[in-house]
């Protein structure tokens, strides 16, 4: 439980040390002053060439409210208090009503003339800004979503989240909209959020509000889309663009001045990457979507020089793309790893002390692969078989596991139920749930020492039966700590 | 109960009444209160002047009382307003009708309190200010149920609650308001403890809660 709290405290960001540590002192009033207010941000970034949702009115007064020009406003389109804060106050109309001046929004309801004004008198009475004071209503494009991330949203427009600090993408989440949502993609409103490995681009975790909870800001981890006809699974989505939204949220920081930041980019099927916003004190449940901690990926990069966007994206990539932790030294170069590389594995019955001193163990030379999209290493069964798991392995086929499971949750309650049985057995250290040829299953965890790059190391293996792997051992993240993957040389 | 120490007797003689001082003292400690409940805990409360009014007109009340017409006060906005959201008018507007109900429930309810007792019996002595102090919870409720939603409203509210009760618990207690009031240093060591939570970078109770990520180590994706 202490453990647990102090390793929390270590990898966690809190608000405390959020406002504390990152906000206050990087982020200066007028940056944030610029960040808080749409009309500005968006005059500040059309002067960098970023591309930011197209104005189509300005409403400053009750008067000009007066003399809208209902008319000349498209079929779909989006109200926004220009000082707003966390999503009020924005509606997204969807389409307009034949015949009509009634405009339908993502959940099918509709406003009319007189409800739109109501909303943009109160946007102007500063119902929804900071501190309650008057405001500027804006009237913007609606972004037509990019059809790949069309397809995860209910209706509404999904947009990307990256956390930058010190001119690196430090976490990034895609937020998808839900019926619940209303079009927004907001996390408090009910939207989804999938967090997205900084290295690929490629969607790991999901998650939203707790429906029902009574305690609020509570998470639930998700497979799956909620509310689609056809639910599709949220991880392993490639993000179109990734690099460039990259490019483009460090643009940002460096225009904004905010030095910690958190941008909003949204994927035009036509115009390609467009920001929506920029958030002076993005929220922090990012962590959970990605199942990864801030506040050491933070302190990781806090005192690291960097000359150039693209050297940004480099340190970004090379230290969180696929949950690296390595240290900064690391990346100065001095310990590489090629994508594969021979290593030898030691025999079960090899003496540990007498590996130690490298005498007379014996050992079989292989080749691994370096992959950093799983976490634990894995290892060819037949190899572990014939170094000596041949009894291991024949203990753990008999408990009749399930082939294959239709989720994580499903297997890890059976690992829950029947772990402690099965790893009774002396070899197996512990049970893992892996995916392997698309499917979920349960698989044994070895110890096994290897030697990589000229070091013993006690690996945890996974046992894995896999058809379509070319090398016998993959070496996951967890052993890839203090490495940098060189993809340009194989032998 | 305890001895009357010099500081005090001085303050008490300089032309700062008792009630005065008690108050102000109340104040210093449920604002501590507050700030502990929101830095170290991670509850969310209406500001920090709505739970320092409604513990202190708590101790007013009383506790029972007190939270008897909170409930009205809120049941009462929570109905009305819902059906004024219903109307198309201004928002200024629609929470002043909003108080303008609340006005007449609430003297309907001395009303029915005074005829039925409900074991309510001594409403008419609570100090109309106290009872003024806890209607004024509706503008809080109201607001953040129109910004956001009922259900972030309410839980807000409840913490704001819950917070008042502690500071109500606090405050109401005679050896612990005697012994601060005569031991005035305390004051100054309640401004200190705020400095050292103004600076508190951990977690806050709530984020271990809310930011659990699940074990890595079993998550082999």
């Amino acid at each position: 439980m202490i453990s647990e709290i102090v390793r929390y405290n270590k990898e966690i960001l809190g608000l405390n040390r959020r406002n504390q540590e990152y906000v206050r002192p990087f982020n200066s009033a007028s940056s944030k002053e610029i960040a808080d207010n749409k009309i500005f941000t968006k005059r500040l970034l059309k002067k960098e060439l970023i591309q930011t949702p197209e104005v189509y009115k300005l409403i400053r007064t009750k008067k000009q409210l007066q003399f809208l020009d209902w008319e000349s406003l498209p079929k779909s389109f989006v109200i926004k208090p220009n000082q707003g804060t966390g999503g009020n106050g924005i509606i997204v109309f969807y389409g307009k009503k034949k015949g009509k001046m009634e405009w339908i929004r993502p959940n099918g309801t509709t406003m009319n003339q007189r409800d739109i004004l109501l909303h943009i008198e109160n946007i102007l009475e500063g119902r929804f800004s900071m501190g309650s004071r008057n405001d500027i209503a804006i009237i913007e494009e609606r972004i037509k979503t990019d059809p790949l991330l069309k397809q995860y949203s209910y209706r509404g427009v999904p947009d990307i989240r990256i956390i930058c600090f010190n001119q690196v993408p430090v976490m990034a989440m895609l937020r998808l909209p839900t019926k619940k949502s209303n079009g927004t993609a907001n996390l408090h409103s009910g939207a989804i959020c999938t967090g997205i490995d900084i290295g690929t681009g490629i969607t790991t975790y999901s998650m939203h509000m707790k429906p029902n909870s009574l305690l609020s800001d509570t998470y639930e981890l998700i497979d799956s889309t909620v509310d689609l006809l056809e639910n599709k699974p949220l991880s392993g989505i490639q993000i179109p663009f990734w690099n460039d939204l990259l490019e483009i949220a460090l643009k940002c920081q460096k225009a904004s001045g905010l030095g910690y930041i958190g941008v909003d980019i949204a994927l035009d099927a036509e115009k390609g990457p467009v920001v929506f916003e920029i958030n002076a004190r993005p929220g922090l449940g990012i962590q959970v979507a990605n199942q990864a901690g801030l506040r050491w990926r933070l302190e990781k990069i806090k005192d690291v020089k960097i000359k150039s966007i693209k050297h940004g994206i480099r340190v970004a990539k090379n230290l969180f793309g696929g949950e690296i932790e390595e240290s900064i030294e690391a990346i100065s170069g001095r310990k590489v790893l090629n994508i594969t590389e021979k290593v030898y594995i030691y025999d079960k019955s090899a003496d540990l002390a007498k590996l130690e001193k490298y005498k007379d163990t014996k050992r079989e030379l292989v080749k691994a692969t370096m992959d950093t999209g799983i976490l634990t290493s894995r290892i060819d069964s037949k190899l572990a078989n014939r170094i000596g798991y041949i009894q291991a392995h024949k203990y753990f086929t008999k408990f009749g596991i399930p082939q294959k499971f239709n989720n994580f949750t499903d297997a890890q309650a059976y690992i829950d139920t029947n772990g402690k049985e099965i790893c009774l057995n002396s070899d197996i250290k512990r049970l893992a749930k892996i995916v392997e040829d698309g499917e979920i299953k349960i698989r044994p965890v070895f110890s096994i020492p290897i030697k990589i790059s000229d070091k013993i190391v006690i690996t945890d293996f996974v046992s894995t039966q896999s058809s379509d792997s070319l090398y016998p051992i993959t070496i996951g993240r967890s052993d890839l700590t203090g490495y940098l993957i060189d993809t340009s040389n194989t032998f | 109960m305890f001895e009357t120490s010099k500081l005090t007797e001085w303050l008490l003689g300089s032309g700062v009444s008792q009630t005065i001082l008690e108050l102000l003292i109340a104040l210093c400690i449920v604002s501590t209160i507050v700030s502990i409940a929101r830095y170290v805990v991670g509850n969310k409360t209406y500001g920090i002047y709505a739970p320092i009014i409604l513990a202190i007109a708590y101790s007013y009340t009383g506790l029972r009382y007190g939270l008897v017409i909170t409930f009205v006060v809120l049941f009462t906005s929570l109905l009305s307003y819902s059906i004024l959201r219903r109307i198309r008018m201004h928002y200024i507007t629609r929470i002043a009708t909003n108080y303008t109900i609340l006005s007449i429930v609430l003297i309907l309810f001395l009303i029915v309190i005074n005829t039925f007792g409900f074991g309510l019996t001594n409403m008419s002595n609570i100090s109309p200010l106290a009872f003024i102090s806890i209607a004024a919870l509706s503008d809080f409720f109201i607001k953040q149920y129109d910004k956001k939603s009922l259900k972030g409203s309410a839980l807000i509210l409840f913490g704001t609650i819950l917070v008042a009760v502690v500071g109500w618990f606090v405050i109401s207690r005679d050896l612990i308001s005697d012994y601060v009031l005569n031991n005035l240093w305390i004051i100054p060591l309640l401004v200190v403890i705020n400095i050292l939570l103004g600076m508190f970078k951990g977690l806050r109770i709530k984020d271990y809660f809310r930011f659990r990520l699940s074990s890595r180590e079993e998550n082999d994706k």
